[in-house]
């Protein structure tokens, strides 16, 4: 416990804790100290100079800044004296000197620090009578930001941003005195996959976001809060609508997830949520082509299909960008109606289900704050978890923290790792035997791991990769002092879909099906017998006709599955396909029938990421056309199936899950909506219980050996569905190429731009070849997902050879 | 009494060099200093009492004893001299740098660091020069790099250049510049004695302060302590200029009066014009008028207790020909140019004075613009009193009120007949 | 203090550069603790290199200093002396802060901006010669003060200062001294300069050797 300290600011007794800067400790104690340069998440600079309040030591008063200045014992604080109200105006009337007051036509007019300050504590009217500075009208920074210098009051935020938060130093002073300004390179443009923040924090309407510009107006904004799903990691949102329409969503501080930052991928992906391609109607293939269909056609078809099939030759795929009460339905469904085992809201693309909700003892993100060292051997968290990789960077460059990164390439973290580990994807086994063994070259690494407390982030680093790995290398950090394990698991909420039992070893509440099946039972009524099959198992039995019909909810095999042939075939050979989805993807271009349903700030409910932090979505514009919650769907389709889900409203179905699901016990959407529970509920709750404790093993996997092993990342912006329906994120996305070493190019007789074909057991592609010295020798990479990589598929060993006519 | 301009005095033509150099007692005291140990070098600098040359005035060793215990730890020597009228240290570092540099061994030891900096500012290639081949040669001859005359104390020293920004002479602007940034000041706390170069313990001290160093070990802090006034101990260096007839650089002992220093050492005014003010300490600092202050003692205290300050000593007188609104704009537009940009009321601030003035002297003044002046001066410094209160990060800004108030002050009927006529009224004398 | 040395991008980054440039980087990034201090002085070096701060210099100063191209163009800009446009084959730089003001500073500017034909802050055509006004110098004492190439005449008077502009474009020297210039054109100085020293500036960077811009004057 940090030491508590005693001040007085303006005659009242507060506390605060001892390091703490005055400006946090007044305002926690409802004194607002008014500020521009100042933001509690980054270092102080105390440039703007509007929170100057006066310190009554024993040599007199003296004017200080409130932002830059730490409590002392018994500190005097005064913060309405007349020569505070005299530099308070002073400031406001020197920042307006060269401010436009284009107030009415500014997107900021309205929630504007500077508007409102002025208001409060400027002075009258500004005596400056010479011309204001004068700059080039708006300069795109980036893609997605627009710079507008004259409006800007130099406090520093943006620029800050870049350089300590997201470490990528693109935005910066140039020039001296009145000249100052910000400005990023020629041919540098900033951009960030985090550009978004510094429109969030521009105190003023300097900074302003492409998608957002001119569209609404601050008073006319609805807003809730809410949880992105974009991600695992559940960064807290406020999202706000203009006329039923979504126009922005903004970082909401917490200390939990996202200390109130996101990625540009969490900011601007309503775009998609508008898009025209939604689909608005239940569609009904007939002849190969779609058609529009009423609900109650749409209903019955599916209902008379499925029930014609005994249960076990159904599967469902899907869940993981649900929320958990869809997740429930869903499964319910599957388990209850239909009856079937075959369950999996992972499309194989991830870790084990036990291992992802199970492992023990779990990592929190505010571990971060106190881990010794972070071993990170998984995914670039930079392409794949933004907000993860700012708490990350936050431990390793502000904390101290050691930071071990393992990757076949290098990645977002490595200019603050303390080690770098690199190796050829497949012989990943081997670089952890060295590690756990007495290899001297990893003598310091382990030297650091044995400082605790030790996080391991782990997960896959590719797509080719052996899950076994994570779980092998979650083995071995869990043997150090205080080792906690954090695994990463991608889509938005994933872990919420194990948890409600989407995959055929658990049962809703973080239970496994073999030891609940019974328990379960007395609430749900009879289940299947026996463990179902995973999704690769789900559509090879669709292929090879075992399995006869197919439900997916969200989900998009023929592209996120990791061999896309396989994954085309088990839809093709699938004799009925049902679809629940918001865009025609290339999957649910197989379905025989679509059902239209409602999505992201459309629909109310609970999201679980990665800690296992449950926390509340909620909805904000009605969903479009004929669109419909998916629990709705799954209710009416059961009783059309001579069955009951009773889901009858997203609360209901909460409520039930804190019946059913043993580590919900507790979670309540009061207890969500309120209070500390706004920040999210960490499972297992007290009233909870998580009977599920999966202790990690090393397998002892063989290394794959292979003259080239691949190393298929993921890319932020790729060509999932939301990117590509969302027109600023699309434009975004980078070209795909094969990557080597300049050696390798050498060897293989390429030049760069030259084509270069990489084939492996799932597929094979040709692409440009481009240079990449962070790979070793024998590895190439080639970014995931994207329009011209998909056809390559996920292998570890691959042979490269020059393409074209070479 | 002469301690640091001895040697360039005695030997012109090769006082810089170190055959010279060590042929007159040179590098005798760093041989003292290793024999007597860090502990004593610190102690006599603390017994000499003196205080820093930079500016500020501080003491040396008082500064010295704030140096946290932390390895490693930096000396950097602040060579940025611009603060107008001040051009002291150019001489001490072209005609005697071995001075300096056996200072910076020397303070090194004492301090426990094993590597130092010269920060010279970008205009003074020459004095860079000198100091670098100065440096060359004590590496040559064994008083830096590895196990310096066999003490087992090692020091490397960076001759540094700057860029060009007076700011860079405020020591913790000076920091980040030498770490490759923005020389813009930093917060304080922390002060560079705890972090300063590379967030590690810094000590920075001018020029002058460290070329006393060596008299100080060879001859004793006491014996420094006894020259001149308590409080003043030492010689120090006084840069003469403006309108005086012997401008330069003068090594007094502290405690004559303006008169005497103005007149006897200056040689008075050119054509035996009236004196109409000076400024005490560098451009920074309130001005002076005979009628005040003409007999009163140029010592730190004395000047501090009349509201203005010794400063660098760098005094620049001002005949009765000077037109003081010109003056006080073309200090004010220094500092408007010269700001560092961070803190809203030194860069908006000074640049707004500095246009009011624009307006005054084209002949666009309104009586209203006296009241500005003095309003927006008040905003960068609340009171308007010396030392200044801030509402900065440094006192950069603050300094430019001070010829503000001082023109109000002691001239206000001048300005005011500039705001009416729009003509100087020194011109407005001269033309009859 | 050994010379640093660089990766295959960091020389990448400066292969067009001279060897005894590439050799300068080297030994100022064995100077300094960490490299980003050497950020102002290989400024000084891209500035030998291209003339003056160009985006090409300062992407080059980014690679060898690990930091962003805005980062430096940001430290770059900071300073008065990282010219960011070409420059004439002198910069004549007057000073007219408060003491050179006294001395008639004004006058030495106008006259210089009359004898080149170059008003202050701008380059002449014909590339001969680049006038700026600029603040205090240090040579109070000598005042009014002149920089050629950042080499200090001191005790300029207006006719004195059109003298030193004839020089320059006839004469057309490759080296300017200090020394030279003072006794051609110099007046009062801060103090007794007591020794005549042999170099120079060849280019409008400060003729400190470790930087590489000095050279002996004929
Ligand atoms: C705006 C400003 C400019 C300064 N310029 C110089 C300078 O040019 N030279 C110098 O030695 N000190 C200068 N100083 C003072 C330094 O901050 C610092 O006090 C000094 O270098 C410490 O050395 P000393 O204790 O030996 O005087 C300046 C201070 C300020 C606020
Ligand atoms: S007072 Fe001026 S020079 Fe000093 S830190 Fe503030 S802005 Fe910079
Ligand atoms: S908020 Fe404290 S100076 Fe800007």
């Amino acid at each position: 416990m940090a030491d508590l300290v005693t001040i007085t600011v303006d005659g009242v007794a507060m506390q605060g804790k001892a390091g703490e800067v005055l400006i946090k400790v007044a305002e926690d104690n409802g004194n607002f100290i008014p500020r521009f340069c100042w933001h509690p998440r980054m270092k102080p600079v105390g440039m703007c100079r509007m929170c100057l309040v006066e310190v009554v030591g024993p040599r007199g008063r003296m004017l200080v800044p409130s932002c830059t200045t730490t409590i002392n014992e018994g500190m005097e604080v005064d913060t309405q004296s007349a020569v505070v109200k005299k530099a308070q105006e002073g400031v406001l009337e020197y920042l307006l000197i060269n401010h436009p007051l284009d107030c009415p036509v500014c997107d900021k007019g309205g929630e504007c620090p500077l508007q409102d300050h002025t208001v409060a504590y400027g002075p009258g009217e500004s005596r400056f009578v010479e011309e204001k500075r004068h700059f080039e009208k708006p300069i795109p920074i980036s893609e997605l930001v627009l710079l507008d210098r004259e409006r800007c009051i130099l406090c520093a935020r943006c620029t800050r941003f870049s350089d300590e938060i997201s470490g990528d130093p693109l935005i910066e002073f140039k020039d001296r005195g009145n000249a100052v300004q910000v400005i990023t390179f020629p041919g540098e443009p900033f951009s960030s996959y985090f550009s978004g923040n510094t429109v969030q924090i521009c105190p003023v309407g300097a900074l302003t976001a492409k998608p957002y510009r001119f569209k609404a107006r601050p008073w006319d904004l609805e807003a809730v809060e809410s949880v992105s799903m974009v991600d695992s990691i559940g960064s807290k949102v406020s999202v706000q609508s203009s006329q039923n329409e979504v126009v922005r969503i903004d970082g909401i501080d917490n200390d939990a997830t996202n200390h109130g930052w996101l990625s540009d991928k969490d900011r601007f992906v309503f775009e998609s949520i508008h898009s025209a391609d939604r689909i608005t109607t239940p569609l009904i293939k007939e002849e190969g082509q779609f058609r529009e269909a009423t609900w109650g056609e749409a209903l019955d078809l599916v209902a008379e299909r499925l029930t014609s099939f005994p249960g076990a030759q159904v599967a469902g795929l899907g869940g993981a960008n649900s929320t958990n009460e869809e997740a429930y339905t869903f499964g319910k469904f599957l388990r209850t109606i239909v009856v079937t085992p075959h369950i999996d809201a992972q499309l194989d693309d991830g870790l084990d289900p036990q291992f992802l909700v199970g492992v023990t003892p779990r990592a929190a993100i505010p571990d971060l704050e106190t881990a010794k060292t972070i071993l990170l051997w998984a995914a670039d968290l930079k392409e794949e978890y933004p907000v993860l990789y700012l708490r990350v960077r936050r431990a390793a460059a502000e904390l101290g923290a050691n930071l071990i990164v393992v990757h076949p390439r290098a990645t977002g973290l490595d200019d603050v790792a303390t080690h770098k580990v690199r190796y050829r994807p497949g012989t990943g086994p081997e670089v952890l035997r060295e590690l756990t063994g007495d290899d001297a070259d990893y003598t310091e690494i382990r030297e650091a791991l044995a400082a605790g407390p030790v996080v391991g982030i782990v997960g896959r680093t590719g797509l080719g990769e052996d899950p076994r790995l994570a779980e092998a290398v979650a083995a071995f950090v869990r043997d150090f002092s205080e080792g906690k394990i954090m695994p990463l698991a991608r889509r938005g909420n994933v872990v919420g879909a194990l948890d409600m039992g989407l995959a055929p070893t658990l049962l809703p509440g973080r239970v496994s099906e073999s030891a609940a099946h019974d328990v379960l039972e007395s609430e749900w009524g009879p289940l299947p017998e026996g463990l179902g099959r995973n999704a690769t198992s789900i559509l090879e039995g669709l292929r090879d006709g075992e399995l006869r019909a197919l439900i997916m909810l969200g989900t998009d095999p023929v592209r996120d599955h990791a061999e896309p042939e396989l994954a085309a075939a088990g839809l093709d050979g699938a004799e009925f396909v049902v679809a629940m989805d918001q865009f025609i993807t290339d999957s649910v271009a197989a379905a025989d029938v679509v059902f239209p349903v409602a999505g992201f700030a459309e629909v109310e409910g609970t999201v679980t990421n990665i800690e296992g932090r449950v926390q509340k979505v909620n909805r904000l514009v009605p969903s479009p056309g004929q669109t419909r919650a998916t629990w709705s769907v799954l209710d009416d389709l059961a009783r059309r199936m001579d069955g009951n889900l009773g889901a009858t409203a997203a609360a209901a179905i909460a409520k039930e899950i804190t019946g059913v699901a043993p580590a919900y016990h507790g979670v309540t959407w009061d207890a969500l909506d309120w209070g500390d529970g706004r920040e999210g509920l960490l499972l297992p709750l007290a009233e909870g219980v998580q009977h599920l404790e999966y202790i990690p093993v090393d397998g002892q996997l063989a290394s794959v050996d292979a003259r080239y092993g691949l190393h298929l990342g993921r890319v932020l912006y790729d060509d999932g569905v939301r990117v590509r329906m969302s027109p600023s994120l699309a434009a975004l996305r980078p070209e795909g190429a094969v990557f080597l070493n300049a050696a390798a190019l050498d060897a293989l007789g390429l030049a760069p731009g030259s084509p270069a074909v990489v084939e492996g057991a799932s597929g094979r592609v040709e692409l440009p070849v481009a240079v990449d010295n962070s790979l070793g020798d024998g590895t190439v990479y080639v970014p995931a997902n994207l329009e011209s990589t998909r056809s390559l598929g996920a292998a570890v060993a691959v042979t490269v050879s020059p393409g074209g006519d070479a | 009494m002469k301690i640091l301009t001895e040697r360039m005095e005695a030997h012109r033509t090769d006082s810089h060099t170190i055959e010279r150099y060590e042929a007159t007692g040179g590098y005798s005291a760093l041989r003292k200093g290793f024999e007597i140990g860090p502990e004593a070098v610190t102690a006599e600098v603390k017994a000499s009492n003196i205080r820093g040359r930079g500016g500020a005035n501080f003491p040396a060793g008082v500064k010295w004893g704030f140096l946290a215990p932390a390895r490693p730890a930096y000396l950097v020597i602040n060579a940025d001299e611009s603060e107008p009228g001040t051009f002291k240290d150019r001489q001490l570092l072209e005609r005697d740098p071995h001075q300096l540099v056996e200072g910076v061994v020397l303070s090194s030891y004492a301090l426990g660091v094993n590597h130092a900096f010269i920060y010279i500012r970008g205009e003074y290639p020459k004095p860079a020069r000198r100091v670098q081949h100065a440096v060359d040669e004590a590496y040559a001859k064994g008083y830096l790099g590895k196990d310096i005359l066999g003490s087992g104390f090692d020091l490397d020293v960076t001759v540094h250049l700057g860029g060009g920004a007076y700011i860079c002479g405020e020591e913790s602007a000076l920091l980040n510049s030498l770490e490759g940034r923005r020389g813009e000041p930093r917060i304080k706390p922390p002060f560079p004695a705890v972090e300063g170069l590379y967030s590690k313990p810094t000590i920075v001290n001018n020029v002058e302060t460290i070329s006393n160093v060596p008299w100080i070990v060879s001859n004793g802090g006491i014996a420094y302590a006894s020259i001149g006034p308590d409080t003043s101990a030492g010689t120090r260096l006084i840069s003469l200029s403006g309108h005086i007839n012997k401008p330069g650089n003068y090594e007094i002992v502290m405690g004559m009066t303006w008169r005497d220093l103005i007149y006897d050492i200056g040689g008075g005014i050119p054509g035996g014009r009236e004196l109409k003010a000076w400024i005490p300490g560098g451009s920074s600092a309130p001005w002076f008028v005979p009628a005040e202050h003409l007999d009163t003692p140029a010592t730190i205290d004395d000047v501090n207790d009349l509201g203005s300050m010794m400063g660098s000593g760098a005094v620049i007188v001002m005949d009765e020909t000077t037109d003081v609104v010109a003056a006080a704009h073309r200090i004010v537009r220094f500092y408007s140019h010269e700001s560092c940009g961070q803190c809203t009321p030194c860069r908006e601030g000074t640049t707004w004075l500095e246009r009011i003035f624009n307006r005054l002297l084209n002949g666009q003044g309104r009586m209203a613009d006296i009241d500005l002046l003095i309003d927006v001066s008040d905003g960068i410094s609340p009171g308007l009193t010396w030392p200044p209160a801030m509402t900065t990060i440094c006192p950069l800004g603050p300094s430019a009120t001070a010829p503000v108030v001082s023109i109000m002050k002691y001239f206000r009927d001048e300005v005011e007949a500039r705001v009416v006529s729009g003509i100087p009224v020194a011109l407005e004398a001269a033309d009859g | 203090m050994k010379p640093a040395t660089l990766s295959e991008a960091e020389m990448d980054a400066i292969s067009d550069w001279s060897e005894s440039s590439q050799q300068l980087v080297r030994e100022l990034l064995g100077k300094y603790p960490d490299k980003r201090s050497a950020v102002m002085p290989l400024l000084y070096v891209s500035m030998i290199e291209n003339g003056y701060v160009t985006a090409e210099g300062m992407k080059s100063v980014a690679v060898l200093t690990g930091l962003t191209g805005a980062q430096v163009q940001s430290v770059a800009s900071f300073y008065s002396m990282y010219k960011r446009e070409e420059l004439g084959k002198y910069l004549v730089s007057v000073c007219t802060s408060i003491s050179c003001f006294l001395l008639g500073a004004d006058d030495v500017l106008a006259a210089i901006e009359d004898e080149t034909g170059v008003p202050d802050g701008e380059t002449g055509h014909d590339g001969t010669f680049t006038v700026e006004h600029v603040e205090c110098n240090g040579a109070c004492g000598g005042a009014p003060v002149v920089l050629v190439n950042y080499e200090m005449v001191e005790g300029v008077t207006a006719e004195k200062a059109r003298e030193l502009v004839k020089w320059l474009r006839d004469g057309g020297p490759d080296v300017v001294g200090t020394e030279e210039m003072q006794q051609l054109f110099g007046g009062a100085k801060s103090f007794d300069w007591a020794v005549r020293e042999p170099e120079g500036a060849v280019l409008p960077v400060p003729a400190f050797a470790p930087y590489g811009s000095a050279r002996g004057v004929k």
